[in-house]
């Protein structure tokens, strides 16, 4: 080295010795203004300097800030009460709509401070008139289901579409690619039935403007009821089937309560039939699994499902041929066809002159009965078979006209598998360059066998409008996000002329859009701009859309305006004229029916349940904790069993099975069901999601995919399965302990006779005396009357309460111990013989005791009396002794084993903040629905006004489809309860307790001869 | 001339007695002993561990549920409290009645009341759903306005029953005890040990003056305790009877419950004495066979009590004529939990029917095995009492099933860890044996022995 001292120039000051020696490489370094670069690096490696990243960070702050500006107004008004702005602690009520796949419904979405928290019905729509289903009350759960995608999602998918990792994409991203790839034309779209109309003319017009084709599918199969109404009437409708004006039903294979179309429509007219007076209806079931309908049934024939043409060949013969009722016994096609089912009664296991005695007491009442058959059970080669038999029946019965009526059809079950194959066919002839999915799951929904998935990976580009990657959304390459419905605009139009508005409640919760926003801002991409299409956004098209097709339909409407306001208020539209329709039964159709269903052996049939139906919200954590109505089964589907099978495969409940069907071999657990016929098993669709969610993944076993097609139908029925029991026992979480009476005085039944006879002549009272003066109720007592004989079962208040208070799920595993948290339980006991079981139903509440033995012994008095009749829970003063529910007859507290407040986010946004969240280790219990009781009191006070009947109304009240719950002031003597409460047929569960409960029971009473076994013995009066 | 069996045995002098007593609280513990409490802690941290998580978590770990809403937390409670009025009936009624051979053993059994109290009165406080928050059970003075008790709720009599019967068991205990605390003071040779118990003792100097208020007061605690061996488990079985449950609403249970814990606090009687003669065999002449063998005819009597009751219930299910009592007891023999019933029914009364023989009765393997089978037997008691009548009551649709859990058996095994560790402490700490009333029923200075019979 050289000696340092003679290096010159020397700086006074140095920092370095390069600087010192002015060293080359120092003095270019020290050039620039900073030792390292504030770019970029030289040399490239460091990407993100410094600098550059604040630039970026800048820009992006300045350029999200710039996209957030608010979404334009887009007034919605508010239903019953009007307030300036949202007021806080006042819920707001927005009218909308709902539509589950096969029913709409009009809603009225409650809202507290900008967020919806439940679901009601709308009373003023004429087809619910304020009932509600156990999915629509879940719905709501959906919009917070934390599993949600919260913005549009792109999947890199590889060449066989299988290894997909997915990005997240911007919505200016997304439309370019989308709308270059729509560039190329051929693009179809397959979605479910739309019932909205001005989304079908939106789908439809955008279709038609980039030259692609629309095909619809209903995930729970309605295609054969079209295709029977097609054959029999030449229409191709769903009619409306007016239950309320028939007297005799008979439902064959058909769960019009439970399941079938509008489930919720026909409990309404069903109930309207059901007083128990000389013009109460009678409702024979002819089924082969337990189903909802038939545990409602005055009468109750059990066959196999391939046999459903059988009986309704029967039954047509013995009307057309033998007794030759109505104008269709000239027809000679006819009179030969129905002549090989002269005597069928054997052949279906059913007592000799069964058909024949039903064909009598149905030809009784032309002109006002009713025959409904078909639905999934029967969904075997001859399930239009069935339909037409059906119809003819129904013509000949006088029926067609009456309460079956095609003038205003039902706007649903559009959906055919055959458009399903169409799109198939498309996609193999390459004709489909992009495929638009929307409203279904068909990944999910369609079996193997069908060969869908396979054809999904061969269309370049799919696109997926869901709002999760589900199992379409995994094979899909776009997934435009959309909202949930109650973010979203819409309407719905039930039956022909009946229309209701669906309003946003909710700004959305992420950065999703609205798949109708998606068609129109592909649409301007693409520079379409004709009729609608150019329309700014969904909710401007959907106001025009009224405007020029709804609104000139209405007489006396005022302006466009005034018009669109009253429809967000009142939520309704009723368009519907008369309904006159009257058609004849196209004979020539008929001849040409062959029955092609075998009978097996043992038969698997598919089902949809009341709680999952196809399974789209089998990720609310409501409907998979929901007891089935008739199994009272959660968390699970099975494979449902007779107790002859049962007993001849040596099954006990939880046994694992293994079916092979259709070259198919599921493993299963077996569910030994009472009153299922023999020689059927059942499995219920709507299960074994695999990317639904965190709650329903892995949750039982997907039965679409046991569905087979056949040409242009797939077969849901009908398949020959082998049953192999194994040795593996699994277990199945029931909400219910025991299913039969044993005896005890818990549903008292009568006959109709007996009832017009006596009202309550079968209900036994104790003798009943007590040492102590009774509570006195000065002002109010709230009482609660609950009519068993209107009560289906179908559960729907059980989910409104759970929605209203904030009731949480536990999971399989604690329901397996018991401790479902519902605070409303329908307890289903069968009657009669196992194998032949009926069914009886009863809702359970806090009974609200007058002498609560809960009250007497909680040592911190945390359960109280009110003097308004109330029995009050303090849950902050609760310690948890247990006592109360230990001392409680009717057992109908909840312990908090667990804490069970702490929901992921955002669910907690849908809790209801009237009512208080439930530490670990308090009890809880039906309240009455307290909460609304002081809400209408201080609302009646600030009016200085009195409270009036009806003011009040349980959440549980208010969703009951068949008006079977009513609730008020007992006290005042013209309200609708007190009326009922001391009426002869009303009783108390448990009287001989001396409880005095506020809950009082009507009778159940069945049209028919006699009421089946209680269990060992009766009571007599 | 006719004589009794001598209540001690070994021709003890005093100091013989004062050595054989005092040597357990001087000497240092043999490694038997260590070993025993070892495995006492063992199963005590067990219980901490398993009440501390549910404590932390929820009761919910336990198998406790819907509609079974009390379990193994208050069966255990019931079987702990039962233990305990052994001690009581043999430390105050025998007292009162004169019956003197229960000096030698009064001491442990009352000993055993008052660590079986306190085992039991930590169940109810933990099977609450907030523990945190069971003190307002009591009675307080406070700012809520103020918010009292339910006084009408048989848990708050409850609460007044076991805490009086725990004060008064802890004070009979104590004051029995302070002439002896006067023996080791005098006999320590440390200063803090003379410190100790010399504070214990509260200044007895044995002058006549003492030993009048000792005897006035102990028999005056006896006069008081007396009572509560009976109002303790009738209070105890209210919890049951004044509810409206089939199964628990019935007027037999005071009675049937106090003979279940006089019967249930033999049985553990035996059970620990059993232990102390093996661990500690100077013992034996303090506690002998004949002791044992009143015990056992106790265990015999009270066994047969219990087995009436039984019998009674299926009668008066019958005889009420009311469909869910004669479920009920259906249930309880022939339903999913009767093992239950059949384990009660085998260890109550079938198993000690074998104290009908003299020779069984005075062999030690067959009443510790008979006594640890009417341990079981009246855990199982207890059991049929509150599961079977729950789990299936008015309504069908409510009937469950109660599922044992690893935390069941956790707390209920962790509890002898408890008691066990506060009985073995017991052992080395205070005198096990009343020397005080040993020395006036030994035989020292009259009749001299056998061998002075001439």
């Amino acid at each position: 080295m050289e000696n340092i001292n003679d290096l010159k120039p020397q700086p006074k000051y140095w920092m370095s010795l390069e600087q010192w020696t002015q060293d080359p490489e120092f003095l270019k370094m020290a050039e620039n203004e900073f030792l390292s670069s504030p770019l970029s690096s030289e040399d490239g490696k460091d990407g993100w300097a410094r600098r550059e990243f604040l630039k970026l960070m800048g820009a992006s702050l300045a350029l999200t800030t710039f996209g957030c500006v608010r979404r334009p107004a887009e007034k919605i008004i508010p239903y019953a009460k009007r307030p300036v702005e949202v007021v806080p602690g006042i819920p707001d009520y927005y009218a909308s709509s709902y539509f589950d796949g096969a029913e709409g419904l009009g809603i009225v979405v409650q809202t507290r401070e900008g967020r919806p928290i439940k679901i009601e019905g709308n009373t003023e729509h004429p087809a619910n008139e304020g009932g509600m289903s156990a999915r629509a009350h879940a719905h709501i759960l959906k919009l917070y289901d934390p599993d949600r995608a919260t913005g549009p999602l792109k999947n890199l998918q590889n060449e066989k579409k299988t290894n997909n990792q997915t990005v997240n994409i911007t919505w200016d991203k997304l439309d370019q690619e989308v709308v270059e790839q729509l560039k190329k034309g051929k693009v179809a779209f397959l979605t479910a039935t739309i019932a909205s109309p001005a989304t079908k003319e939106l789908i439809q017009s955008f279709a038609s403007q980039v030259g692609g084709k629309t095909y619809e599918m209903d995930e729970i199969p309605y295609e054969a009821v079209r295709e029977g109404q097609k054959l029999s009437y030449g229409d191709d409708v769903v009619p409306q089937y007016r239950i309320d004006k028939a007297k005799y039903i008979l439902a064959v294979n058909n769960d019009f309560i439970g399941t079938w179309l509008t489930p919720v429509a026909f409990q309404k007219m069903f109930s309207k039939t059901r007083n128990p007076d000389e013009n109460m209806s009678k409702l024979t079931v002819v089924e082969s699994l337990l189903s909802l309908t038939g545990s409602n049934a005055d009468e109750r024939f059990r066959i196999k499902p391939s046999q459903t043409l059988d009986f309704l060949m029967g039954l047509a013969y013995q009307l057309n041929n033998v007794m030759k009722v109505g104008g269709a016994t000239a027809n000679a096609d006819i009179l030969s066809a129905l002549k090989e089912y002269a005597q069928v009664d054997a052949r279906l296991g059913l007592k000799e002159g069964t058909i024949a005695r039903i064909a009598e007491e149905i030809a009784h009442h032309r002109g006002e009965s009713l025959v409904l058959s078909g639905g999934m059970t029967t969904g075997g080669k001859d399930a239009v078979a069935i339909q037409v038999v059906t119809n003819l029946i129904n013509s000949i019965l006088g029926n067609e006209g009456t309460t079956v009526l095609a003038g205003a059809p039902l706007n649903t079950a559009r959906g055919s598998y055959k458009q399903v194959s169409d799109l198939m066919k498309a996609i193999k002839d390459k004709s489909v360059e992009t495929l638009i999915i929307y409203g279904v799951n068909p990944t999910y929904a369609l079996p193997e066998a069908s060969g869908f998935q396979e054809a999904l990976r061969n269309v370049p580009v799919v696109i997926y409008a869901g709002d999760r990657k589900d199992e379409t959304g995994f094979q899909a390459d776009y997934i435009p996000t959309v909202h949930h419905e109650l973010e979203n605009w819409g309407d719905l139009e039930t039956s022909q002329g009946v229309f209701s508005l669906q309003q946003p409640t909710i700004q959305p919760l992420y950065d999703t859009r609205s798949f109708q926003d998606s068609l129109l801002a592909w649409a301007k991409g693409l520079g379409k701009k004709s009729a609608r299409l150019g329309s700014e956004n969904w909710h401007e098209y959907l106001k025009s859309y009224w405007k020029s097709e709804i609104y000139p339909k209405v007489s006396k409407a005022g302006t466009f305006d005034n018009f669109w306001v009253d429809s967000l208020k009142s939520g309704v539209v009723n368009l519907a004229k008369k309904d006159s329709s009257h058609r004849s039964f196209k004979a020539a159709s008929f001849s040409t029916f062959k029955k092609r269903d075998a009978v097996p052996e043992m038969e698997l049939v598919l089902y949809p349940t009341v709680g999952l139906r196809s399974g789209e919200l089998a990720n609310v954590s409501w409907m998979q904790e929901f007891p089935d109505p008739v199994t009272k089964l959660v968390w699970d589907n099975y494979f449902t069993f007779s107790i002859g099978d049962a007993k001849k495969l040596k099954l006990s409940q939880g046994r694992m099975v293994s079916v092979k069907v259709n070259g198919q071999t599921i493993e299963g657990p077996a569910h030994i069901q009472p009153g299922q016929a023999e020689g059927v098993v059942g499995l219920a669709v709507g299960y074994g999601r695999t990317r639904g969610g965190k709650v329903c993944d892995g949750v039982g076993i997907n039965a679409f995919n046991l569905a087979q097609p056949d040409g242009d139908q797939l077969l849901t029925a009908g398949f020959k399965a082998e049953v192999t029991p194994l040795s593996k026992r699994y277990d199945l979480a029931t909400t219910q302990g025991h299913n039969t009476m044993e005896g005890r005085q818990i549903v008292v039944e009568e006959t109709l006779a007996q009832f017009m006879k006596k009202p309550g002549g079968q209900i036994h009272h104790p003798k009943m005396m007590t040492m102590w003066s009774e509570h006195k109720y000065p002002g109010r007592k709230w009482a609660m009357t609950i009519d068993l004989n209107k009560c289906t079962g179908c559960s729907a208040c059980l989910t409104a309460c759970q929605s209203e208070n904030n009731i949480p799920t536990v999971g399989k595993k604690y329901v397996l111990q018991g401790r479902e948290m519902h605070w409303l339980r329908i307890d289903r006991y069968y009657t009669g013989e196992p194998e032949d079981a009926g069914v009886v139903n009863q809702p359970i509440v806090c009974m609200h005791c007058d002498n609560a033995p809960c009250e007497t012994v909680c040592p911190v008095a945390a359960t109280t009396h009110s003097d308004e009749g109330t029995n009050d829970m303090i849950y902050n003063r609760c310690v948890g002794t247990r006592y109360c529910s230990n001392n409680c007859p009717y057992k109908v507290r909840r312990f908090n084993w667990f804490s069970y407040t702490d929901v992921k986010q955002p669910l907690n946004l849908a809790m209801n903040p009237e009512v208080t969240v439930r530490n670990r280790g308090v009890m809880e219990k039906c309240t009455f629905c307290i909460h609304r009781i002081k809400f209408e009191e201080s609302q009646a006070k600030m009016h200085d006004r009195e409270l009036k009947d009806g003011d009040v109304k349980t959440a549980c009240q208010e969703s009951c489809p068949t008006n079977a719950i009513i609730f008020g002031n007992i006290n005042d003597p013209n309200s609708e309860v007190a009326k009922r409460f001391k009426q002869p047929m009303m009783y108390d569960l448990l009287e001989e307790l001396n409880t005095k409960p506020s809950v009082r029971y009507h009778t159940k009473v069945r049209n028919a001869a006699q009421i089946k076994s209680h269990g060992k013995e009766e009571h007599n009066t | 001339m006719m004589h009794r069996t001598p209540l001690i045995l070994g021709k003890k002098t005093y100091k013989d007695i004062s050595d054989d007593i005092c040597a357990l609280v001087e000497r240092f513990p043999s490694p038997r002993f260590m070993l025993g409490l070892a495995g006492a802690q063992f199963l005590f941290l067990i219980f901490v561990l398993v009440q501390g998580a549910i404590v932390f978590k929820g009761l919910g770990l336990m198998g406790v549920s819907h509609p079974v809403g009390w379990a193994t937390d208050i069966v255990t409670f019931v079987f702990w409290i039962g233990i305990g009025h052994a001690g009581t009936l043999i430390s105050a009624i025998l007292f009162l009645f004169r019956q003197k051979w229960r000096t030698s053993i009064a001491r442990t059994a009352e000993a055993m009341t008052v660590f079986a109290v306190m085992t039991a009165g930590l169940f109810p406080i933990l099977h609450v759903g907030r523990p945190w928050l069971a003190y307002w059970l009591l009675p307080y003075p406070n700012q809520r306005g103020p918010l009292w008790v339910n006084f009408r709720s048989p848990l708050i009599w409850d609460v007044f029953a076991v805490s009086t019967y725990a004060t008064v068991s802890i004070v009979f205990w104590y004051v029995g005890m302070v002439p002896d605390f006067a023996t080791v003071r005098d006999r320590a040779k440390n200063i803090w040990r003379k410190r100790i118990y010399g504070l214990l003792s509260l200044g007895w100097r044995g002058t006549a003056h003492d030993w009048n208020h000792y005897e006035m007061v102990y028999m005056l605690l006896a006069g008081l305790a007396t009572p509560l061996v009976l109002s303790v488990h009738s209070i105890v079985s209210f919890d049951f009877a004044v509810s409206s449950l089939p199964g628990w609403h019935t007027t037999i249970f005071p009675p049937y419950f106090v003979a279940g814990a006089i019967f249930s606090g033999f049985g553990m009687c035996i059970t620990l004495m059993t232990i102390f003669r093996a661990l500690v065999p100077t013992i034996k002449d303090y506690i002998t066979m004949e002791h044992l063998d009143v015990m056992n005819r106790i265990i015999l009597a009270t066994g047969m009590m219990v087995g009436y009751s039984y019998g009674s219930e299926f009668f008066v299910a019958w005889y009420s004529g009311v469909e869910y009592e004669q479920y009920m007891i259906l249930n309880r023999a022939l339903g999913p939990l009767n093992y239950s019933y059949w384990t009660m029914v085998t260890c109550n009364v079938l198993i000690p029917q074998i104290f009908w023989f003299r020779k069984m009765r005075r062999n030690l393997w067959v009443m510790f095995i008979v006594s640890i089978f009417v341990n079981i037997g009246m855990w199982f008691e207890r059991f049929v009492i509150t599961v079977t009548s729950l789990h299936r009551d008015f309504l069908p649709s409510n009937w469950g099933m109660f599922h044992f859990t690893m935390f069941d058996f956790g707390a209920l095994f962790g509890s002898f860890g408890l008691f066990l560790t506060l009985f073995l402490l017991y052992l080395r700490v205070l005198p096990s044996v009343s020397i005080a009333e040993v020395k006036p029923v030994s035989k020292v200075g009259y009749e001299g022995g056998e061998h002075g019979h001439h």
